[in-house]
């Protein structure tokens, strides 16, 4: 079996979570036996060349990430330039997001599988799962341990019948969270994930302006709030000694 | 106030527009964007993380996410393709990101980046050709939920009065 496996982000390929993903699941591709061939849509000098392994080839993975809850507005620019094909081609697809419950990735799922009708082919599943956000701040074991997954689940693909086996259900993971765990989960967005993201964009980014920082402040409330903000943040910089 | 930004090849806004007139809906604005420079959104995540509120591509969208900003409705009128709006709508509704923040709450039961202003206009949609009504619906639904604000709907091109009767 041979894939080809199309990044539809338009987040250039180093930072791109999708790239990531797409490395993981290859892995456990060529583990059974199957080969493979990466692509991204981010750099359009390239959209010729995808279109033509898209034409020679009938087992197509689009790895996707959610945009406004549908896929990004590069894509849909991507997909009007494919030719038509016939339900012999197969397309699949990985779909992941920045939210973590499976219930916020459905709606990117049904438009993905009423895609494969507009393209006349056939469609092969969807693999959904979200919580993928800090990826690109991730290195090492840690990044290691949020991709990892993917690659079983490549080597369940190259079984040959799509994303319709049973693990890939479940990989979705909760559909949704029970209160106890929403409640826990609002504490941490809180607390540990406002401070690691405060952290991260100072060191990724050099980022010293409050992240919650608003620069059309339209009248003196907002303007007002806007200095009260700035002055929360450096306390809190201060407090946790950033 | 109400936005209506138009991205059609035929710039059906201008429909919309008379409606409104005829309704005599007070402070609407349309936009035409069809011969603006609007590019994707490239995922660089900038405006969360280096310079909090702005985007770094600079071409001709700022000054309508501005209006976006403070507008009480905005409503995105598309052609479609594969049933769903055009990229050139979607590409607008991706670029959306500067007005809200990384940060993140639960709020009525549901995981929501926490907006960068006070309010978030409700969102609407008045498609021009074969759209899956059904899905923009949900679709619409889904992402207002998202922002903290409400649907007004998707309402094909045949529709046009009762969209603005929802305005
Ligand atoms: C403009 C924009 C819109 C997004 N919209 C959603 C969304 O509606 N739901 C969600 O779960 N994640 C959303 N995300 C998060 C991305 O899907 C997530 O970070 C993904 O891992 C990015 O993959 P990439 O780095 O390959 O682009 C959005 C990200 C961006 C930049």
């Amino acid at each position: 079996m041979h894939v080809v496996v199309i990044n539809a982000s338009p987040r250039v390929r180093k930072y791109s979570n999708t790239d990531k993903i797409m490395i993981s699941f290859c892995r456990g591709l060529i583990r059974r036996g199957a080969s493979f061939e990466k692509h991204a849509i981010s750099e359009r000098k390239y959209w010729g060349v995808i279109r033509q392994a898209f034409l020679d080839n009938d087992e197509i993975v689009f790895a996707v990430p959610l945009y406004a809850e549908a896929v990004p507005g590069l894509m849909l620019e991507f997909l009007e330039t494919l030719p038509k094909k016939d339900n012999r081609t197969r397309v699949s697809f990985i779909l992941q997001g920045g939210f973590a419950e499976g219930c916020r990735l459905r709606c990117g799922e049904e438009l993905l599988r009423d895609l494969t009708k507009y393209l006349g082919v056939s469609y092969g599943g969807c693999l959904v799962k979200g919580d993928n956000f800090s990826i690109r701040l991730r290195e090492g074991e840690c990044l290691d341990r949020i991709i990892k997954p993917y690659e079983k689940m490549g080597e369940l693909f190259a079984n040959g019948d799509g994303f319709r086996f049973n693990q890939a259900k479940k990989f979705t993971g909760p559909e949704i969270y029970s209160t106890p765990v929403r409640i826990a989960t609002d504490v941490v967005f809180k607390t540990v994930a406002k401070r690691t993201m405060i952290k991260m964009a100072e060191a990724a980014f050099g980022c010293t302006t409050p992240l919650d920082y608003k620069p059309w402040a339209q009248n003196s409330y907002e303007l007002d709030s806007a200095i009260s903000q700035n002055e929360q943040f450096f306390t809190l910089k201060k407090k946790y000694n950033m | 106030m109400v936005l209506l930004l138009d991205t059609t090849e035929e710039k059906i806004g201008s429909e919309v527009l008379r409606e409104c007139g005829l309704n005599k809906k007070e402070e609407v604005e349309l936009i035409d964007t069809t011969e603006m420079n609007i590019s994707n959104c490239n995922g660089c995540n900038f405006c969360w993380l280096k310079t909090p509120g702005e985007c770094t591509l600079k071409d001709d969208y700022e000054p309508i996410l501005k209006k976006i900003s403070s507008a009480d409705q905005v409503w995105l009128i598309s052609d479609t393709k594969f049933g769903f709006i055009s990229y050139k709508a979607k590409n607008i509704v991706d670029r959306i990101s500067p007005i809200i923040t990384t940060f993140l709450h639960y709020n009525n039961k549901k995981a929501r980046h926490i907006m960068r202003y006070d309010r978030t206009p409700d969102l609407g949609v008045i498609y021009s050709g074969e759209g899956n009504d059904e899905f923009l619906n949900r679709w619409c639904d889904r992402l207002a939920s998202d922002l903290g604000s409400s649907s007004r709907g998707a309402y094909g091109r045949e529709k046009i009065k009762e969209a603005v009767s929802c305005m």
